[in-house]
């Protein structure tokens, strides 16, 4: 299934939905994506991922560069199905960011 | 060249044949197809969603790793035969290229400690052979003049078989 990827900024968040397979082939879109969110000082990445039906390690590899590129960016992954919060645990992801059901409120940023 | 030869490589010693064998360019436009392949062969043999989903995922990643070190940094071209079936109490998919050869036990994983750094502090490469190797019961590999083999062994539950 191809990836529809979404994206927005408002203020200090970015919002990506992301919607299909990430894989390795469709990675670095979803990267490049990324790199435009950045070129904004963003305090949270918010990755709408509930219709992400597959995630490669190319998608981790995602999240890594967006901390490296901004160390203090809090990222949320909102609604994950169960294999990819299988995946986020097995690799340490899961305690690095924030999963959880909803979107963040204002308030998460403070 | 290497990589050239197609479908028409040997088994690598002591690879059970199996069924069902397709032949897809060693591309990442063959990433998704592989797992559709993968998946029907997995849920046919019996597999629970979760089980298939791990497969996917292992072969998926072991797959990426053919395409961009075995082919493309190498700087060949080449197909990628993948076949799946059932040997003894196991289902098994077997993925056979001929690009450079890429042993996934030869490839540093992150330690545990690596796990828990922060994410800033990680190093970007390994997690997907850490992924491959444990989503299956048994990742085998074997590399020879014939080309490169790597076997995902799923073990069958009783009321699976």
């Amino acid at each position: 299934m191809p990836l529809d990827i979404k994206s927005s900024v408002e203020g200090t968040t970015g919002r990506l939905k992301l919607a299909g397979e990430l894989d390795g082939a469709s990675a670095p879109a979803v990267r490049t994506e990324v790199e435009k969110m950045l070129t904004n000082k963003l305090d949270r990445l918010v990755l709408l991922v509930e219709e992400l039906s597959f995630m490669a390690s190319a998608g981790l590899r995602i999240i890594i560069f967006a901390k490296q590129r901004q160390p203090q960016l809090k990222i949320y992954v909102v609604k994950p199905q169960e294999p990819i919060v299988e995946t986020l645990k097995k690799t340490g992801f899961y305690d690095a960011v924030y999963v959880q059901d909803s979107e963040p409120g204002e308030a998460a940023a403070q | 060249m290497p990589g050239s030869d197609g479908p028409s490589l040997a088994v690598a010693p002591q690879a059970p044949c199996l069924m069902n064998e397709i032949t897809l360019p060693g591309t990442l436009d063959s990433l998704e197809p592989i797992r559709d392949y993968v998946a029907q062969n997995a849920a046919q043999a019996g597999l629970d969603k979760s089980a298939v989903y791990k497969l996917c995922l292992a072969v998926d990643e072991i797959a990426t790793n053919i395409v961009m070190h075995g082919y493309e940094e190498a700087g060949l071209s080449g197909d990628i035969v993948i076949a799946a079936g059932k040997v003894d109490n196991s289902f098994q998919i077997h993925l056979r290229d001929h690009g450079r050869a890429y042993d996934p036990d030869a490839h540093e994983q992150p330690a545990d400690t690596d796990l828990d750094l922060p994410l800033e502090d990680r190093r970007i490469g390994g997690l997907g052979i850490l992924l491959a190797k444990d989503s299956v019961d048994d990742l085998q590999y074997a590399s020879g003049p014939d080309g490169n083999v790597h076997r995902f062994v799923v073990n069958l539950r009783q009321d699976s078989q």
